[in-house]
């Protein structure tokens, strides 16, 4: 068993590289994108925030995998040229994008609206308001369910491996294709995985036992 | 690129999906009843139970929680009889591991609406007399059952979801439909104009269902 | 009654607001000339808080017009058309409208000092030594040079309001509007930020007050102007107000507070 993991090991860590890769370009992607739907979402008038709702309904309504084999294989007849990499990582980024909006929509509504208008009352413009008043306290909100999108990515991205992007999941594959000695190597790849997903979990339960406590 | 759009292959091959469909559905159903078998026996074993218990299940639930699915799919189905454990058909095989998913998360579910019966039910059940296997029957479990039935019906819908991935078992449901079609027809935006939709509008007569379902029986915080 | 010739600094006429199918402004006409305190005062669903939010545009009005300073606050009305005006300019107009919340709505990452200076950095652009300096000023003024680095979670509900007295009138506005400012505090606190109030009154402040404190509106007012159902019923100076009333609904009204206070 250990000698059969030890040999798969490079193979596998390899596969880690590209899993961890595409899950930071993803999760970066997904913040930025997410949060300013999110702000729209919860700010924005009826025309800006119905478009963001239907959208994100959509998105989260289709199983991941749907929505990863449409796009891969749609995405080649708009005769745009695109890596194949970055076709699989475009459909993770939109399901994740959705997901953070989400998140980002509940920490924002959570906060009083009297904020608001008392960063209005002083005259700041809305990015002021958002930016000094809203966001810092939105944050503790935020921070703990987003953590939870980030580990949804990273297990995610083992689907990438169903349209041939070699990850972590696809590494596997391929050296038990060798090897034909499935446990050793799944028990392995499920140790990574297990390894990364779990600190994030540990980090994010952390903060929210923190932040509990700061409730006014 | 020149596409030109054609169902008519979709609607020749609709079987596929429409059965398929019909599949996802029982696939997750079978999933998450075993799941709350599952998830309920453990939360009532970790609850009041020792340290090496609550850790164990614990253990459980953080592995299960933080591997892929997918991995889980093939560790099942693959590894466990190469070790010379049992070896079931894909089908069965995806089945069990989605009970196990599912049980993981129910855990959790289940042992925060045990911890969410008021107090005061289980004082009015003692006060007139009911023995502790007669408070389970019918104070604990029937208040417990409404309190998490809106996350039960949403794990359900998630659990419909995650069915797409018995497609790498060659499973015959809605995902392996849709790929089958594609691979022989090439059609790929007619089948997921079809195929999202369906999963779409199931998603959310199963949301419908769910909330006059809660309407009904669910107890409201207030 | 502006016995006065001055330009009222602020100019309300024909106001109306719906929410909705509810007409809850029927067509205000006020005037509020610089160094006056109008107290506001009606039943609940009267209008008032709806008057007070319109002049700094919290809330959008239909129809009418609400001039502060000689400049229409919701609309642009060059070229002799009405345009709503967009976030920025609005932003510019209320930096000079002064605000006080009758749930403090205080900032409660900021300690009280930040609180105050925020607006002074942001919005009129002073740099940090001078924002700070000023901010301590005025949290002393309102008798809070101890509490300087305290959050608000630490203070209590008069000590709250105080901050955000002095959070509104160190931005230096032309006119501060306060919305019900003691119905939150517990009657033993509401005395210490009435103090505070009617300094600033005796200092010059142009206030518009909706309050249910009498006697303290009788006090420190110029006017009062009595609200029912969307309109001005009763206008004048204190003692004629609240002295013998012909006006039914003002008598009613009158008396319903007199037993609360018992």
């Amino acid at each position: 068993m250990i000698d059969v993991m030890l040999k798969g090991l490079p193979f596998l860590w390899q596969g880690l590289l590209v899993t961890l890769q595409a899950s930071a370009i993803v999760v970066v992607l997904a913040l930025v994108a997410g949060v300013i739907l999110g702000v729209g979402l919860s700010y924005g008038s009826h025309w800006i925030a119905w478009p963001i709702r239907l959208f994100s309904d959509f998105v989260r309504g289709l199983p991941l995998l749907v929505l990863i084999f449409s796009i891969f294989y749609m995405l080649p007849l708009t005769g745009w040229k695109v890596s194949n990499f970055w076709s699989a990582i475009a459909a993770l980024a939109l399901f994740e994008t959705a997901h953070v909006s989400e998140v980002a929509r509940g920490a924002l509504q959570s906060i009083h609206p009297g904020q608001n208008e008392a960063g209005k009352a002083i005259g700041l413009t809305f990015g002021q308001r958002m930016l000094y008043v809203v966001f810092p306290q939105a944050l503790r909100r935020f921070l703990p369910p987003w953590i939870n999108t980030v580990v949804d990515t990273v297990k995610g991205s083992s689907l990438l491996a169903l349209v041939g992007i070699v990850d972590l999941m696809l590494s596997i594959q391929q050296v038990i294709g060798r090897t034909f000695k499935p446990m050793p190597l799944y028990v392995l790849g499920a140790l990574m995985y297990f390894a990364i997903n779990y600190t994030l979990s540990q980090i994010s339960r952390r903060l929210e036992a923190r932040f509990a406590y700061v409730r006014e | 690129m020149p596409y030109h759009l054609n169902f008519n292959l979709v609607w020749k091959y609709f079987d596929r999906l429409s059965w398929g469909l019909v599949l996802s559905l029982e696939l997750a159903a079978v999933g998450i009843a075993i799941g709350i078998v599952i998830g309920l026996g453990l939360a009532v074993l970790s609850h009041g139970a020792g340290r090496a218990v609550r850790t164990a299940v614990a253990a459980y639930v953080e592995f299960i929680r933080n591997v892929p699915l997918l991995l889980l799919v093939y560790l099942v189905f693959y590894g466990i009889p190469s070790v010379g454990g049992f070896a079931y058909d894909a089908t069965t095989s995806f089945v069990m591991t989605l009970a196990v998913y599912a049980g993981a998360y129910l855990v959790e579910v289940f042992r925060a609406g045990l911890d969410a019966i008021p107090k005061g039910l289980i004082d009015a059940g003692r006060a007139i007399g009911l023995t502790p296997a007669q408070l389970v029957l019918h104070v604990r479990l029937p208040t417990m059952i409404r309190i998490v039935l809106p996350s039960l019906g949403n794990a359900f819908i998630s659990l419909f979801k995650d069915t797409s991935l018995a497609t790498v078992l060659a499973v015959p449901e809605l995902t392996y439909g849709a790929n089958w079609i594609y691979t022989n027809t090439f059609r790929i935006v007619e089948v997921y104009a079809v195929v999202a939709p369906m999963y779409l509008v199931t998603g959310y007569l199963l949301l419908l269902g769910l909330r006059l379902l809660e309407r009904r029986f669910a107890i409201r915080r207030r | 009654m502006s016995g006065n010739d001055a330009v009222p600094l602020v100019r309300v006429r024909g106001l109306t607001k719906s929410f909705g199918s509810n007409q809850v402004l029927k067509g205000i006409d006020l005037d509020v000339v610089k160094g006056q305190v109008v107290s506001v005062i009606g039943a609940s669903g009267s209008g008032k808080t709806t008057l007070l939010r319109c002049v700094n545009l919290l809330e959008t009005y239909d129809g009418g017009s609400i001039q502060v300073d000689g400049v229409e606050v919701g609309y642009d009305d060059a070229n002799g058309r009405r345009r709503p005006r967009g976030e920025r300019e609005l932003a510019h107009i209320r930096a000079d409208i002064g605000m006080v919340f009758q749930l403090f709505n205080l900032f409660p990452h900021l300690t009280a000092r930040d609180n105050v200076v925020l607006g002074l950095r942001k919005v009129r652009r002073m740099d940090r030594a001078a924002a700070r300096e000023l901010a301590e000023q005025w949290l002393v003024r309102v008798g809070l040079g101890d509490k300087l680095d305290s959050l608000p979670i630490e203070l209590s509900g008069g000590q709250q309001q105080r901050v955000g007295i002095a959070r509104a009138v160190a931005m230096n506005p032309k006119v501060l509007l306060l919305d019900e400012i003691t119905s939150a505090l517990d009657p033993e606190l509401v005395g210490e930020v009435l103090t505070v109030v009617r300094e600033l009154a005796d200092d010059g402040m142009t206030m518009i007050l909706v309050t249910h404190e009498m006697s303290f509106a009788r006090d420190v007012s110029s006017r009062v102007v009595f609200m029912d159902a969307g309109r001005v019923a009763v206008e004048g100076p204190p003692r004629e107000v609240f002295g013998a009333q012909t006006h039914e609904r003002l008598r009613t009204f009158l008396a319903r507070i007199e037993l609360k206070r018992l």
